[in-house]
Parts: C-alpha cells; sequence; structure tokens
C-alpha cells in the first residue's frame, strides 16, 4: 500500500504545478521551458524554512510551503517584467534560460547542499497534506478560469492584437498567469522536497519542465479536467509499462505530435468534466443533429 | 482474481509457518537500466541475474540447512532520485524483498537510506563512493546501508599516495566536473592529502557536465606547468578532456579515479591515454575476475564493465550474510552485515563501524596499447 | 598573452559550429517566424548518418559527408511535411508550432537512444581524411587542432555560398520575399509551399554539415540536440532571421563563454550566457542585427 501511496501522492504533487503550467500554456497561450526552475525555487525555500529556521512543528509546513510559493511567485514577477512584452519564441528561450540559470546557481549554493544534494528533509508531505491542497487547487484554478481575468487569458491566447483593442491588459494577463503557474510551481515542488526528503538541481532540470508541459498536451489545452487527467495518466502509467520503459519518452514525443496536429483538444477534447460541461456538449450534440436534419428536409424539399 | 486468490493462501501459509525458510528468497536490484547511465546499470542487472542462475543451477543457497532459490527481483531508477525513492518503495512494500542491492549512484542511495532504515531492509550499494551514503549529515551511521566499495575519501588518500610517493610527482592540476558530487569530493580529498604529502596544487579548474569542450580550463592547466594532470571523472568526459589536452600540447601524465574503466574508454580516447594510469576496485583483467569475466562474455557476448564486479561482491555479501543468520529475516541478515568479513572479486571486504569496508586495497592500472594493466596494489587502514 | 591567444582560437573554433547550427535556425526562423526546436535532432541524425556510413557502410569520407547532407535534408523536410505543414494549412497558433517540434525532438532523441543506445562513439581516426589526422598545427605555444581549422573553413565556405545564394539568385530573393511577407509574393506568383521546403533543405543539410563536423571534433551521441540551445540563443544574440547576425551572434557568444570560463570561472560560464540573453532581450529584442520591425500579434 505504501507504494500505491507513493504514487498518488506524486500525482497529487505534479497535479499542483501541471494545474498552474496549464494556466500559463493551455489558457494564456504561453510556451514555458523553465517552469522546473520554480519548483526548484518553491522547493529550496521550503526546505530552508522547514528545516533551519526552527519555527514550531505544526506552524514549519504551511510557513514553508508558502514561503516557497512566495518565493516562485515573486521570482516570476522578475521575469515576467522583462520578457512578456516580448514575442512568444523570446519568451520561451528566456523561460529556458531561466531554468537553467536558477539550476546552474543552486548547484553553487553550498548552504543548500549544491550539486551535492540536500538530505534528510523532514518527511511532512503526507497523503491527506496533498489531497487538501489538490482541491484546494483546483477550485482556485477553476475559479480564476471562470472568472473576468480567465477570460481575458484566452483572449490573449486567441488573438492578442484584438484582444488588446478590446480593451484588456494584455500584460497584466499574462503577468498574472505567470505569477500564478510560478506560485503553484513552488507549492508542488515544496512538497516534492518534503516527501522524498531530499533535494537536488538536477531534479528540476529541463527534462522536468517538459514533463510538466506534456502532461497540460495531453490533457488537452485549456481544460482543467484535461490537465487531471493528464497527470494521472502520465505519472502511473510508466509504473504500469516497465518493461517499455526506453520507448516512454519515444511515444511521448509521438503522441506530442500527434496530438498537435490530429487532436489538440487532447484527452479531454476541451470538455469539462463538470454538469455544465457535459451539459454543454449535449446541447452541442443536439444542435449539430438538428441543423443535419434540417439540411437534408432542406435538400429532400428542393428536390 | 483466483491467481491472486492462490497467492493469498499461500502468503497466509507462510505466515502462519512462521519462521520456517521459504523456498525461494527475494533479493531486490535498483539501478539505470536506462538514462545517461544505463551502460553501469544493464551491467549490474545482467550479473545479478547471472549469479542468481548460478545459485539456483546448484539448488539454490544453503539457508539453515536447506536449499533456497534466490529470485532477483529488479526496477530501473532512471538515474533518477525520485524514481529511485518511487521504485524501492515498490521492492519493500509491494515484492517484499528481503535485501537490495544496487544503488550505484550515490545520488540515488542517498535519498533512500531514511526508507530502508525505516522498513528495515538492508541495502548494499554497488559503486555508490559517496561518504553520505552510510553516514548521514547528523553522523550518525545509516543502520540499514552497507557498501562493497570504498569510499571518495579513501580514494582520494591513495590517488595522492600514488601521485607522490610512488611517481614521485610534486606539482599537479585538477581537472573536475563542478556539478558531481563523486569529481569534486574526490579532488577534494586528493588535493588534502596530496598538499600533506609535500605536493602543490598549481591549477583546479573545472567544467559542468555534459560539457564537450574542456579547451579552456585545459589552457589554464597548461599555463601553469603542472607535473601530473588529476582527472576524477567518468570515462566519456576523460576520453574527450585527454584528446583536447593532447591537442593543446600538454603532454603530461593523466592521473584518474574508478570513473574511467570501461569497455569504452580506450575506444573512445585513442591513443591519448597511453602510459595513463588510474585508480579502480580492482584488476578487471586479473586472475580474480577472470571466471566472472568469460562467463560474462559467454553469456552476454559483451565485457563485464566495473559495475559487474561490485554489484557481484554486493550480493555475495548478502548472500554470505543470509547463510551466516541463518534464516532469510532482514534484520537478522543486517546484524549479519555488520560482522561482514569475506573475499570477493574485489578484494577483502570487511566491514566496519561506518558499514563500509576497512582498508580495502585499491588497485593503480596503466594504460598500454588496447589494455588496461596492472601495476600494483595499495591499501591503508581508513 | 599566449594563454590569450589560445583562448580566442578556442572560442573561434566553438564559434564556428555554434554559427554552423544558428545558421539553419535563423534561416527556419525567417521564413516560418517560429523557432524550430527539432533542429537540434536533426543536427544529431546528420552525425549519425555521418558515422554510420563510414564505420558500417564503409563508403570513403566525402561521400558519408554527402550522404550525410542529403539525409537531413530529407528529414527536415519530411519532420516540415509532417507536423508543420498541417498546423499551418489549419492556420494554428504560433504556441502549437513550438510544440509540435518540442515533441518532434523528443521524439527523434529517444528514437535513437532506445534503438542505438545512449554509449557515445567517435569516428575512428583512420577512416577520416589524411590531412586531418596529423598533429595539430602548433605555432609557439599556440595550439590548433586540424579539425577546427576545418570546420572554421568549412563554416564560413558554407555561409559565404548560403550568402551570395540568397542575395544574388533568383531563388534567393524568392526566399527573402517569402520571409517578408508569405501573401504577398504568393500574390507575385511565388509558390510559398516550393520555398518552404527548399528552406528546410537547405537548413536540413546545414545541420548535416554541422552535425558531421561536430561529431568529428568531439563524439557522436543521442542528447547532442541539447548543445543546439547554445546555438539559439546565439541566434537570438545576433538577431533572429538575419543570417549575417547568427553568424556575428555566434562568434561573439563563443568567445564570451571561453573568456569567462578562462578567466573567471567556468562553473558561472553558462550563467553568464544566460544573463547576456536576458540583457539582449531587454535591450534590444531584435538582437545584434535583427529586423527593427516586431509584429507583436
Amino acid at each position: 500500500m505504501e507504494y500505491i501511496q507513493g504514487i498518488a501522492v506524486l500525482i497529487g504533487i505534479n497535479l499542483i504545478a501541471v494545474l498552474g503550467l496549464s494556466i500559463l500554456t493551455g489558457f494564456t497561450g504561453l510556451f514555458s521551458f523553465g517552469h522546473g526552475g520554480f519548483m526548484a525555487i518553491g522547493a529550496y525555500v521550503a526546505a530552508i524554512v522547514s528545516s533551519r529556521l526552527g519555527l514550531p512543528g505544526p506552524l514549519a509546513f504551511p510557513a514553508a510551503i508558502l514561503a516557497g510559493a512566495l518565493a516562485a511567485g515573486v521570482t516570476s514577477v522578475f521575469i515576467g517584467k522583462l520578457t512578456l512584452n516580448l514575442k512568444g519564441d523570446y519568451f520561451c528561450i528566456a523561460t529556458m534560460g531561466f531554468g537553467e540559470a536558477i539550476r546552474v546557481i543552486l548547484n553553487n549554493i553550498d548552504y543548500v547542499g549544491g550539486a551535492r544534494g540536500w538530505a534528510n528533509l523532514p518527511q511532512l508531505t503526507t497523503w491527506w497534506v496533498v489531497l487538501v491542497l489538490d482541491v484546494v487547487c483546483v477550485v482556485l484554478v477553476w475559479n480564476l478560469i471562470n472568472s473576468r481575468h480567465g477570460r481575458n487569458m484566452v483572449a490573449v491566447r486567441e488573438e492578442e492584437l484584438a484582444a488588446q483593442m478590446a480593451g484588456v491588459n494584455v500584460f497584466r494577463s499574462k503577468m498574472t498567469a505567470l505569477v500564478v503557474s510560478a506560485a503553484l510551481a513552488g507549492v508542488a515542488g515544496a512538497l516534492l522536497g518534503n516527501y522524498i526528503q531530499f533535494l537536488r538541481p538536477t531534479m528540476f532540470n529541463m527534462a522536468k519542465s517538459t514533463d510538466l508541459t506534456i502532461m497540460v498536451i495531453f490533457g488537452g489545452l485549456g481544460s482543467i479536467s484535461g490537465s487531471i487527467a493528464g497527470t494521472i495518466l502520465l505519472v502511473s502509467l510508466p509504473e504500469v509499462f516497465r518493461n517499455f520503459a526506453q520507448w516512454r519518452l519515444v511515444i511521448y514525443g509521438l503522441a506530442v505530435i500527434v496530438i498537435m496536429v490530429g487532436r489538440p483538444q487532447g484527452l479531454m477534447g476541451g470538455v469539462e468534466l463538470t454538469p455544465s460541461g457535459i451539459r454543454k456538449l449535449l446541447a452541442a450534440r443536439r444542435a449539430r443533429a438538428r441543423l443535419e436534419a434540417e439540411l437534408k428536409a432542406a435538400e429532400q424539399g428542393g428536390n | 482474481m483466483r491467481k491472486s486468490l492462490c497467492s493469498m493462501l499461500v502468503a497466509a501459509m507462510a505466515l502462519s509457518l512462521g519462521a520456517q525458510t521459504p523456498a525461494t528468497v527475494k533479493i531486490g536490484w535498483f539501478g539505470p537500466e536506462t538514462g545517461d547511465s544505463a551502460l553501469w546499470g544493464q551491467a549490474e542487472l545482467n550479473t545479478v541475474k547471472m549469479m542468481a542462475n548460478d545459485y539456483n543451477a546448484k539448488g539454490g543457497i544453503t539457508v539453515g540447512g536447506k536449499k533456497v532459490k534466490v529470485e532477483i527481483v529488479a526496477y530501473d531508477d532512471k538515474g533518477d532520485s525520485v524514481e529511485a525513492v518511487n521504485v524501492v518503495k515498490r521492492l519493500i512494500s509491494q515484492d517484499k524483498v528481503v535485501a537490495i542491492v544496487g544503488a550505484q549512484g550515490s545520488g540515488e542511495a542517498i535519498p533512500v537510506a531514511p526508507i530502508v532504515n525505516d522498513a528495515k531492509i538492508p541495502l548494499v550499494a554497488s559503486t555508490a563512493t559517496n561518504p553520505k551514503v552510510t553516514v548521514s549529515d547528523s553522523g550518525a551511521v545509516n543502520s540499514y546501508v552497507f557498501r562493497a566499495c570504498f569510499t571518495d575519501p579513501y580514494q582520494g588518500k591513495v590517488a595522492a599516495y600514488f601521485a607522490s610517493q610512488k611517481l614521485g610527482k610534486k606539482k599537479a592540476a585538477i581537472l573536475m566536473t563542478i556539478d558531481d558530487p563523486y569529481s569534486t569530493g574526490l579532488s577534494q580529498y586528493f588535493k588534502e592529502n596530496f598538499e600533506k604529502a609535500g605536493g602543490k596544487v598549481v591549477s583546479e579548474v573545472s567544467y559542468t557536465s555534459g560539457e564537450k569542450d574542456f579547451r579552456a580550463p585545459l589552457t589554464k592547466i597548461k599555463a601553469a606547468n603542472p607535473d601530473v594532470v588529476f582527472i576524477p571523472a567518468y570515462y566519456n568526459d576523460v576520453a574527450l578532456a585527454s584528446k583536447q589536452a593532447r591537442d593543446l600540447g600538454i603532454k603530461q601524465l593523466l592521473l584518474g579515479g574508478d570513473g574511467w574503466p570501461s569497455d569504452n574508454l580506450i575506444s573512445l580516447a585513442g591513443k591519448s591515454l597511453e602510459g595513463c594510469l588510474f585508480i579502480n576496485h580492482l584488476d578487471m583483467d586479473g586472475a580474480a575476475a577472470k571466471p566472472m569475466r568469460d562467463e560474462y562474455k559467454a553469456k552476454y557476448n559483451k565485457n563485464a564493465e566495473l559495475n559487474s564486479y561490485m554489484v557481484h561482491d554486493a550480493l555475495l555479501m548478502v548472500v554470505d550474510a543470509i547463510q551466516r543468520a541463518g534464516t532469510v529475516n532482514s534484520v537478522a541478515i543486517q546484524k549479519a552485515l555488520t560482522t561482514c568479513n569475506l573475499q570477493g572479486i574485489t578484494g577483502h571486504i570487511k566491514i566496519g563501524a561506518n558499514h563500509d569496508p576497512v582498508g580495502k586495497e585499491a588497485w593503480l592500472i596503466k594504460i598500454v596499447g588496447p589494455d588496461m594493466k596492472f601495476q600494483e596494489k595499495f591499501a591503508t587502514a581508513n | 598573452m599566449d594563454q590569450f591567444l589560445q583562448q580566442l582560437v578556442n572560442g573561434l573554433s566553438i564559434g564556428s559550429i555554434y554559427a554552423l547550427m544558428a545558421v539553419g535556425y535563423s534561416l527556419v526562423y525567417s521564413i516560418m517566424n517560429f523557432s524550430n526546436f527539432a533542429h537540434g535532432s536533426v543536427i544529431m541524425l546528420g552525425a549519425y548518418f555521418g558515422f554510420y556510413s563510414l564505420t558500417a557502410l564503409g563508403v570513403p569520407f566525402s561521400a558519408a559527408f554527402g550522404i550525410a547532407i542529403f539525409g537531413t535534408a530529407a528529414i527536415a523536410v519530411i519532420i516540415e511535411r509532417l507536423a508543420y505543414k498541417p498546423l499551418r494549412d489549419r492556420r494554428a497558433p504560433f504556441l502549437y508550432f513550438i510544440i509540435t517540434a518540442m515533441g518532434a525532438s523528443i521524439f527523434i532523441d529517444n528514437s535513437v537512444i532506445a534503438t542505438i543506445g545512449p554509449t557515445p562513439k567517435t569516428f575512428p581516426p583512420d577512416l577520416l581524411p589524411a590531412f586531418l589526422q596529423g598533429a595539430p598545427l602548433e605555432w609557439g605555444a599556440l595550439s590548433v587542432g586540424r579539425i577546427d581549422l576545418t570546420i572554421f573553413v568549412v563554416a564560413a565556405i558554407c555561409l559565404a555560398v548560403l550568402m551570395v545564394f540568397i542575395d544574388f539568385t533568383k531563388l534567393g530573393k524568392a526566399i527573402q520575399a517569402t520571409a517578408y511577407n508569405m501573401k504577398a509574393s504568393a500574390l507575385m506568383g511565388i509558390n510559398p509551399d516550393f520555398v518552404i521546403i527548399l528552406v528546410f533543405a537547405i537548413g536540413g543539410g546545414l545541420a548535416g554539415v554541422a552535425g558531421v563536423l561536430y561529431g568529428m571534433k568531439y563524439q557522436v551521441f543521442p542528447q547532442m540536440s541539447a548543445i543546439t540551445l547554445k546555438s539559439f540563443i546565439a541566434a537570438v544574440f545576433g538577431g533572429l532571421g538575419s543570417l549575417p547576425g547568427a553568424l556575428l551572434g555566434s562568434l561573439l557568444l563563443a568567445l564570451i563563454e571561453t573568456f569567462v570560463s578562462g578567466y573567471l570561472s567556468t562553473q558561472y560560464r553558462d550563467l553568464f550566457a544566460f544573463i547576456i540573453l536576458i540583457a539582449m532581450l531587454v535591450v534590444r529584442p531584435s538582437g545584434i542585427m535583427g529586423k527593427d520591425a516586431e509584429d507583436k500579434a
């Protein structure tokens, strides 16, 4: 059971980062190669707060998580100020550079173990903590997406120039998306460090950032339930298919291409797994069927 | 459904029979089957499977008068710390192994230490040389972690001894991988001991892992004009660095550690490593290794790597502990491991207070043409 | 002084490789307006094509080189047709292109790892042309490897030929026109599809050259696409979309990197590269020689 619980915790932790990234990439259309860096900041700051500051027991962990999220969020404000005004491509490269830079810096800070790693962190992340935080994050993200801010983000994704002309503060929307995604990545990082009780900068390299993005893509850009489904799938599948470990990434790469070309809505097809979402889907189906029937009637009538 | 019902019944029977020795003992292995270190992980996996086959061909190992078969349960940790934690949890809670061998990388061995300590399942690491694997940050010994290899401090001491006493070198330069604790650790211990012996480190340069061009740091080394260049890195980087060093006109002797030995080292380095020396855990071409070397080659059509020999001794330590304890109970196995004192392929293994082998021999190997020739061995009290 | 000169040579030699890689990026960017992350994987394939043609097929070196160039050009075009064209036809948002490119890169890299294996290979010295087999050339304390000189010369020739082609031939002008405004040039009778295929083929061919040369200078291994991140930065540094910019950016970046690791510290070398990148993006995002006009949409 401990093993299955371990997998569940990993899914839960990754989910928080993926939800954040979903806001940035799925809903606002910005591609980031560097969210591993934000996770790293969250993880290390949280570790410092929980092990070095000597806070009283029950206070330490929540403080650590908050500190981690705050640190990641603040850093993202700096990055955002510098790069969000540029074209998408440049933002990508900048995030790539940022992710790597964070790793290099952490490798050289002996206080947090450097490249050697920091072991014996307290085990504070439990199944319950992860579950509660997951629920909180889903609710948070859901509300954000369905608010005015969320709609602005989607507008920016769809057609930036038009959104700007319609009065949307493009820069502010992008910044909000970036900060929220960075903070959530920070939370995930904080949870990770205090779960495996060990931190090393290589854990947060570009491969991690790419992994997170793939989870968002699989689930479908612009779908929260998709991100949840994508995370569950991509964290648990490797366990089931251990024999094909070597081909896992080959299949992922191919799947990404196929999804982008064939079905960019991903697993969930842009449908949210909520009562209103399903109602919308059924209504759309009904409308299409009605339209087809009308067309057919018109044809026969014309003949 | 029926299968799991059956296995539940069998498990219930086994449990009810209490301390009776089962017919099969499960030993776990984890390591990088995929990823950058796949070469070593696969070498280890092949070896433990081969050893299990050999034991079982003779009916199994003898435990408390009964013959027990050995089953290896293996998982890929992809060279990743998080994955290592994952698979060790799986080995302990799902597969219920009584002991684990492997953990060739210190980065994977260190995070799993608290897990095996809590679950009371002993782990014998094959080539994880970082001191923190067996002794945690607080100074306490990880009660359930052991290793079959010498540690980096020891290796650094030996390398410095060879460089200063045996080779008479007075000025050394070091080229290390800055973000690899193995490399930085080894170079630190080399420097300490080299300077204690009266030598001087005239240049200490580094590169980040993944780098392919070492000319910038090498140019600095050339300008410092050392007698010997110590490169505590893995064979891949060493091959490139040595080629580039020769291209730059650096003609000095190159000295290395246990990251050098590999089938591919000489083919990748060409003539640039001719006459150079490195420290190994054993003489891979020697008489002690020959039976296993031949068997591995015959079975897998590949040459055994250093890790093969190391994991062989790690598994040997576990089997020896099981046999001395007379039971497959993991707590008893751990106790037996603390008094381990056997002769493995890689030398004499006597486990000391830190759960590391005490005074294990280090072998100085010279590269002559396409071969690695044993020069001499050296052992010192830790 | 000796050390300075040697570091200069070191930097120029790395810079030539960055340049070959960066030019391919810039070329595709100028037409398609997106960064083809799969370029790195194509470079890696070029190295492998060259290596296996030489060792497994046993063809002479020049033939192996040729096979590599044609192979990568073909692969680049295939990627374009299968992965990018459908997106272009659908007028998919630019984000999709980047994600697809990333997917292609992951797919190619890991296919090689899963089949051939992650262990690096090296070009057997006796199979290389004779003039590459000798000792490095020495002038006093300065040492220049033969392969480095070759790379510098080959890079210079390739880039010169490319620039002549772009500036002075009809096809080259067609490429320039399409890069400037795809729709308008289509109206003028230039087939955009054809131009795109041409550009990818040229970019792919250059990738092949870069791959083989890189494989010869260092080793052949599947993780090569990671190295192209540097050339990517170099292209941005010099100005995405500008070929002379790619060359300049590459040489400058390589020199800065080499001098930082030679005189300051190796561990902060990568950090420096990124800081310079960010600084450039903030101060002058179009790069040193890039086009000033920027279409935000």
